[in-house]
């Protein structure tokens, strides 16, 4: 019972057409206008211009602290997935078996997501406090001495705690969508076949699984990349020094604390160079393992 | 399509350039504006402040006041954030061509806001109803260039040290005598450490403030050119023998548990009224706030020296100042100007002192305070006015003057970070800094003219 609509090739682009222009509006548009201005040197109030060519690539390329930013990004984006995605698959685990009040529990789980990162930072920083954190307290009673505001790795830790714990919500809830997807009966015939509980999940569960932990290792990397500017801003401020000055944050402190436009606009063009070719790579490598339906 | 599309976005990317070219020329220059005599004032002042908490408050009464008192007039104060973040709002919005009439700009930014070409200097509104030798001394030398105001001066501050004194009294320390050099200051520090009384001896707000400070109250210079008044700076002198000097003491004592690095802005504050630490150096403008939250006896006292260093100069002034943007009509302008007359009148500079414990800015509102018995009852709103009004002038003492100081700042503030937290040696770390900083003042010059 197909209708047919004579004049059908206008219409994909009419449906596509909101979300083209707001594509074009919000992304592409500052995009290339990034990309512009990377090119020039911009006084404060943009009155004034100077082209000064690859100048501030080069600039960026050859400083120590952009590349400092760039291997800080680095590890703090492999903590943040890889430690986030094993405990949330751990606890997704765990709580797929049936409770009673299930569904209440679910919610609960996913309750951090819904914080924005700066009052998630505004928590953990009250809960690590130097002077009234009750966290610090007990930490201090059993003998650690933590001090995120005054220790550069004490502040990565810290950073990368909350980052996970903000967003292992989100992963939970869809590893435990896709587990509750697996067909019982193949779960019953590798248990029949005499398969362990570990084999049973790495090697039938987790293929199955897969397609979703692939999504979320996507949007994990993404997370880990762009959206910690709340979190540093409201704790770290990217120090002590520069031990937590990430690419979103130092990218803030240039652009719009220090005002250099064209050398804010160069850091986010790289950024974007950079995303895109870890996620290419992601594409290629995981095309290989990651099975879609059966 | 593709090539269509490719067009389009090639035309898109084309456009700014296009208006770039057609507002880059402006025929008159703001900072030749004169307020014809006899405007009438009237209209509506946006005001936009980086006022929060209790001075948003006192911030909100002044207006009220005002408001009431010029009925032609509305002024509407608008907390934008931090002070960076007031500034580029501002700057944003003079891009958007929609300035604020009435900006609020910390003292980093003045000769950035001096330079912007967006601004109207005060000077050009003044027809003699301010004599501005009335500023109080420092804070006029601050915001003069060459000996002309720029921005009106509302609210000022400058460090001094705040002190524990029942810490200071379960150490077997004298309470009454607070530290007056560096080395006082360790020993004390590492008395109280010592004895188990706090985490530590003294913390920092600002320290690359701080940092500032040191070089004006040993009256060294910060930049080349005078500090900047005699010419814009395109050097830095932190990483001379001072700098460095100050540095070493500083790791020293943090190496020896004696300073407890608090942060770069207000941080350290909590720390300090939760007794972890037994000494600190902020800004005057946190007075009131400490005073009223601390359940200890708050001492204050001037700012330690290095006592083998003879040279004298002033603690500077922070704070912030109040500037006129351009694009708005005579009417309004004539009506901000009666608005930052009202904020130097005598009462209100008054009431804005007693509130807040920043400097009232007028003279006359000093000598009103000494007579009324103001300072004999809260000894203590007294000291930091002590401390800059016994200092001495001079472009080394009366701070530096640089262009994008923020990003200055920022430089130093994490050189600072690296010496007294990650233990860095100083003159490598002050070295690299500097050179950051002279690249910085290169880029800024290149485009201011």
């Amino acid at each position: 019972m197909q209708v047919k609509l004579k004049s059908q090739k206008w219409l994909p682009y009419v449906l596509l057409s909101p979300s083209i222009i707001i594509i074009t509006i919000f992304f592409i548009y500052p995009s290339l206008q990034s990309l512009y201005y990377s090119f020039f040197r911009v006084n404060m109030t943009g009155t004034r211009k100077i082209f000064v060519g690859l100048t501030n690539f080069t600039r960026l390329l050859k400083s120590s602290d952009y590349l400092n930013s760039l291997l800080l990004s680095l590890f703090f984006s492999f903590s943040v997935v890889f430690i986030g995605l094993l405990i949330s698959i751990y606890i997704a685990r765990i709580a797929n078996r049936r409770y009673k009040g299930f569904n209440v529990y679910r919610i609960f789980l996913i309750w951090p997501y819904a914080l924005s990162p700066a009052i998630t930072g505004m928590i953990w920083a009250l809960m690590f406090n130097p002077a009234i954190g009750v966290v610090t307290n007990i930490l201090n009673f059993i003998g650690i001495n933590f001090e995120y505001i005054s220790n550069g790795i004490h502040a990565m830790i810290f950073i990368i705690v909350a980052a996970i714990w903000k967003m292992m919500g989100y992963n939970i809830i869809f590893t435990l969508a896709a587990l509750q997807g697996v067909p019982s009966e193949i779960i019953e015939a590798a248990t029949i076949d005499g398969a362990k509980k570990g084999q049973i999940f790495w090697k039938v569960m987790f293929p199955v699984i897969s397609p979703t932990i692939f999504f979320l290792f996507i949007m994990n990397t993404l997370y880990a990349f762009f959206q910690q500017f709340g979190l540093l801003h409201v704790i770290t401020e990217g120090g002590p020094g520069r031990s937590t000055d990430l690419l979103v944050y130092k990218l803030y402190r240039d652009g719009f604390i220090a005002m250099d436009t064209g050398g804010a606009s160069a850091q986010s063009i790289i950024l974007l160079l950079f995303v895109s070719v870890i996620m290419t790579i992601q594409f290629k490598i995981t095309q290989k393992s990651v099975f879609y339906g059966a | 399509m593709k090539k269509v599309i490719i067009a389009v976005l090639l035309c898109l990317m084309i456009l700014p350039l296009t208006f770039a070219g057609g507002t880059k020329e402006k025929s008159e220059s703001p900072l030749d504006y004169k307020l014809p005599e006899g405007t009438k004032a009237a209209g509506t002042v946006t005001f936009w402040n980086a006022m929060s908490g209790s001075r948003a408050k006192v911030v909100e009464a002044l207006v009220e006041g005002f408001n009431k008192s010029h009925p032609d007039i509305t002024v509407e104060a608008l907390y934008t954030g931090s002070y960076g973040e007031t500034v580029t709002k501002g700057l944003a919005a003079v891009k958007a061509g929609n300035p604020p009439v009435l900006l609020q700009s910390y003292e980093v930014g003045t000769q950035s806001m001096r330079d912007s070409g967006a601004i109207i200097p005060v000077k050009n509104l003044n027809n003699g109803e301010i004599n501005f030798d009335e500023v109080v001394g420092p804070i006029k030398d601050y915001y003069s260039y060459d000996g002309e105001m720029y921005s009106m001066p509302f609210n000022s501050s400058t460090a001094m040290l705040y002190y524990n004194k029942d810490l200071f009294k379960k150490a077997g320390l004298d309470p009454d005598s607070p530290p007056t050099t560096f080395e006082e200051v360790y020993e004390y520090g590492k008395i109280i450490t010592e004895k188990g009384l706090a985490k530590g001896g003294i913390s920092f707000g600002w320290p690359s403030w701080i940092f500032e400070q040191m070089h004006a109250y040993h009256n060294q210079y910060y930049a080349n050119n005078e500090n900047g008044r005699d010419g814009r700076a395109d050097e830095v002198f932190i990483n001379k023998d001072f700098g460095v000097r100050v540095l070493t003491e500083w790791q020293k004592w943090a190496k020896d548990g004696v300073l407890e690095y608090g942060g770069r802005t207000y941080k350290a504050n909590d720390p300090f009224l939760a007794g972890q630490f037994a000494m600190l150096v902020q800004s005057t403008s946190s007075l009131a706030g400490i005073i009223k939250k601390a359940d200890f006896n708050v001492g204050t006292a001037y700012l330690p020296r290095i006592s083998d260093i003879g040279e004298k100069g002033n603690s500077v002034i922070g704070g912030a100042s109040i500037w006129l943007m351009a694009g708005h009509s005579d009417e309004v302008n004539a009506a901000a100007w009666e608005f930052m007359k009202y904020l130097f009148e005598v009462d209100n500079a008054i009431m804005w002192h007693k509130k807040t414990g920043y400097f009232p800015v007028n003279n006359k509102a000093y000598s009103q305070l000494k007579k009324e018995g103001w300072f004999e009852k809260e000894p203590r709103f007294a000291t930091a006015f002590d401390q800059i009004l016994s200092g001495k002038t001079g472009h080394a003492a009366s701070g530096v003057l640089l262009g994008n100081f923020v990003q200055i700042r920022d430089i130093v503030g994490v050189a600072i970070e690296d010496v007294v937290v990650n233990m860095k040696d100083p003159q490598k770390a002050l070295d690299k800094a500097k050179k950051e900083c002279d690249q910085v003042l290169e880029d800024y010059l290149m485009t201011v003219e």
